[in-house]
């Protein structure tokens, strides 16, 4: 099997892939939830209908009063402009006037400002920390790597493949956001850090192969970068068979308030796999070819 | 499957760790999304805190730390959790609690300390407007001659002394009793009073040395203005955190066992090797929950997310196993011997291993550190990189063990019986 041989199909697929979400991203971006942008979320049993709900709310004062579905549970977000004493009170209010109709609340959530804009802070400080830190790892992991390449390649190509599935899960929920009304929060963040965390854990895996294999072997870069993806592909395959099917299991019976959170887990461990095997690596080969042929250029060319 | 047997449970690991034997039952600490209740979280004012030195800020939340606990207590609901957050707020988990608002009036309140004249004939009590407000501050003291720890209250100077004067002055002429109620309880009292025109007042009752500092420190606190305001709720329905439970027991059950499953079929005896490593891990990682009980601050409080990192790190743990089985395929096939095999498989995996898991610990001690102010997202990266290293440990200490001992018995070394085919047999 030739996985290298077809790169430009596979890199054409990711583009697909992640195309239509940086599309939703620009145009709509992501919908944040309370955790970032404060407010009050109060989670029912039940769909309930948004007459139902501003009926309720009536005489409060809410702002921006949405009813979104969600499973078996409706999610009703609002703004309470009041001061933040009399928050609880109008909730226990809203809270009375739903019980009436035979609705129960199964939670309530309320963020101030400064509480948002700290968590946002954080998840912003989060990701580049993460980001960095993974570089300069696997800068260090791989010092000893044997030419052709160089150490910082293999860092490079593997944040490569980790921006394409932070991406592609940012696309899907900016998609999401913008037909059903999924709003991204903490976890979210949370989530794209993991699979930052996975996607460079699969990269390594086969990368550890290719600089093991280019130690033993001699031969043509791109053969040998080729049969060191064939012999962890079913390794590869396996681990996030297994780590899917737990997901999986998660998501199916899980429970419903981190739906959201372990599906954006899912999309990006599949995408982290895909990205390890048919970005990550035939862009090393890319790269190398590239700086061939620079190379070649330059010794062509006539000296000045 | 006298391996499986012989498995040690978890309260036997307990016990045979010098845990005491009513502890050794201990149960996983459930967080609010888990069992229901409600979270708080308590801005002190900007202002306030400005305007005071550091080591007084340290104390001004200490003792609002201190006043909120005491507060939160107050309805006897159990296990509530009062911490601080950050450098200017202060959490408050309520478990199981009913009304919300009533609580969070209940802690928002400023006074706490109140004064009360109670007639000597009727016992019946009349606010004497004096308040918590009046106290400048509290310090517990000892009573040499009485050998008894009491309360030195000292009034702020001006109006406050000169009405405690007063009122003191009237209480010893007409015989009626004063009666100092601290946060709705009386505390001190009623008792009989001289006169007092300095404002300073030694307030005697039942106490011990240790519940007169505590008084003292909750009167200074509630006489310190330090206003709070609520800047975060999460609240859930027992109802949904019963069925987040149940969800999260079955979702585990079905993870695991899938996972299980998918290792027997596909490395056969290895993989049983590899879910036997799986119990192992799961024992030695509900364990440390159960232990992080005894570190105080650090007990590891699980919740929802905290439940799907635990998850996930199951099927994180056999990709350890899955690297040395597809190398040890490989070795076999290359035509070596079992044992030359097993040590070369776990020889090479290693530093695919280590390396992978080092980027996924780097994650999760980044998301601890920049996580204080959401307690949900430690929650996951404590069971996340907690189940990362210990499946270090056990997919590769134990499996190797058990791999070595399988493959010292004759019928342990059947190529079929490691995932590779009858025709690679016949090489």
């Amino acid at each position: 099997m030739n996985i290298i041989g077809r790169r430009k199909i596979w890199y054409a697929i990711s583009i697909l892939m992640i195309v239509p979400g940086m599309i939703s991203l620009i145009l709509n971006g992501l919908k944040l939830g309370i955790d970032f942008n404060s407010g009050q979320l109060s989670v029912v049993q039940g769909t309930v209908a948004e007459s139902v709900v501003k009926t309720a709310a009536n005489g409060l004062g809410f702002k921006d009063i949405q009813v979104v579905p969600s499973g078996n549970q409706t999610q009703i977000r609002f703004q309470d402009p009041s001061s933040q004493e009399k928050h609880e009170a109008n909730h226990q209010k809203f809270k009375a006037a739903l019980a009436n109709k035979n609705i129960e609340e199964l939670s309530f959530d309320s963020v101030g400002p400064t509480v948002s804009s700290a968590i946002a802070r954080n998840a912003v400080l989060s990701l580049l920390l993460v980001s960095l830190a993974i570089v300069l790892y696997i800068a260090y992991a791989f010092r000893n790597a044997p030419p052709p390449v160089s150490p910082w390649s293999f860092g490079f190509m593997a944040i490569a493949a980790l921006l394409h599935d932070a991406f592609f899960v940012l696309g899907v929920f900016s998609i999401l956001g913008y037909f059903f009304g999924v709003e991204i929060d903490a976890l979210f963040v949370t989530a794209i850090l993991t699979v930052i965390g996975f996607s460079v854990h699969d990269t390594i895996v086969v990368f550890d192969r290719i600089r093991e294999n280019l130690r033993r072997e001699k031969g043509d870069f791109e053969t040998i970068v080729n049969h060191s993806i064939l012999e962890t592909l079913a390794r590869s395959i396996n681990t996030s068979m297994t780590v899917i099917l737990t997901l999986l299991a998660l998501f199916l019976f899980g429970g419903q308030s981190i739906r959201m959170f372990v599906l954006a887990l899912l999309i990006g461990v599949a995408s982290g796999t895909y990205s390890s095997i048919f970005n990550a690596t035939p862009l090393l080969v890319t790269w190398h070819n590239y700086r061939l042929k620079r190379m070649a250029k330059l010794k062509a060319s006539p000296k000045r | 499957m006298t391996v499986l047997l012989a498995l040690p449970r978890e309260d036997t690991i307990l016990r045979a760790l010098g845990v005491p034997k009513d502890h050794a039952k201990l149960s996983v600490k459930q967080g609010l999304d888990l069992q229901g209740g409600a979270q708080l979280v308590f801005q002190a004012d900007q202002k306030t805190l400005n305007k005071l030195n550091t080591s007084q800020k340290q104390a001004a939340l200490e003792s609002l730390v201190n006043v909120i606990t005491k507060r939160a207590n107050f309805g006897g609901t159990s296990e509530v959790v009062v911490q601080r957050q950050g450098s200017d707020k202060v959490s408050v988990s309520l478990p199981g609690v009913k009304d919300v608002n009533e609580a969070i009036e209940r802690i928002g309140k400023t006074a706490n300390l109140q004064f009360f004249e109670v007639n000597s004939q009727t016992n019946e009590p009349i606010d004497t407007g004096l308040s918590g407000k009046d106290v400048e501050s509290a310090t517990a003291d000892y009573d040499v001659q009485k050998n008894q720890p009491d309360v030195r209250l000292k009034l702020k100077a001006g109006e406050s002394t000169k009405k405690f004067g007063e009122l003191t002055t009237k209480l010893s002429k007409n015989g009626n009793y004063l009666l100092t109620m601290l946060d709705g309880q009386p505390t001190f009292g009623p008792a009989q009073t001289e006169p007092i025109l300095d404002g300073t007042a030694i307030l005697t009752g039942n106490l011990d040395v240790e519940s007169a500092k505590k008084i003292a420190d909750e009167i200074t606190a509630g006489a310190l203005p330090v206003p709070i305001t609520l800047v975060e709720q999460r609240s859930v329905g027992p109802t949904l955190g019963k069925e987040s439970v149940q969800a999260s027991i079955v979702a585990g059950a079905i993870g695991l066992g899938v996972v299980a499953l998918f290792m027997l079929f596909y490395y056969r005896l290895a993989g049983l090797l590899a879910v036997l490593a799986l119990i192992v891990y799961t024992t030695i990682t509900l364990t440390l929950y159960k232990l992080s009980f005894f570190l105080p601050g650090y007990t590891i409080v699980l919740t929802l997310a905290g439940i799907a990192g635990f998850i996930l790190s199951i099927g994180m743990a056999v990709d350890a196993n899955i690297l040395i089985f597809e190398r040890l395929k490989e070795e076999l096939r290359a035509g070596k011997s079992f044992v030359a095999a097993v040590e070369a498989a776990f020889d090479r995996a290693w530093s695919s291993i280590r390396d992978s898991n080092v980027s996924t610990l780097i994650t999760c001690a980044i998301l601890f550190m920049t996580s204080s102010a959401t307690p949900i997202i430690r929650g996951f990266a404590v069971t996340l990189g907690l189940g990362v290293l210990v499946s270090m440990f056990t997919a590769v200490v134990i499996t190797r063990t058990l791999l070595r001992l399988t493959i010292r018995q004759g019928w342990g070394r059947k190529l079929s019986w490691y995932g590779l085919k009858s025709t690679e047999e016949v090489k």
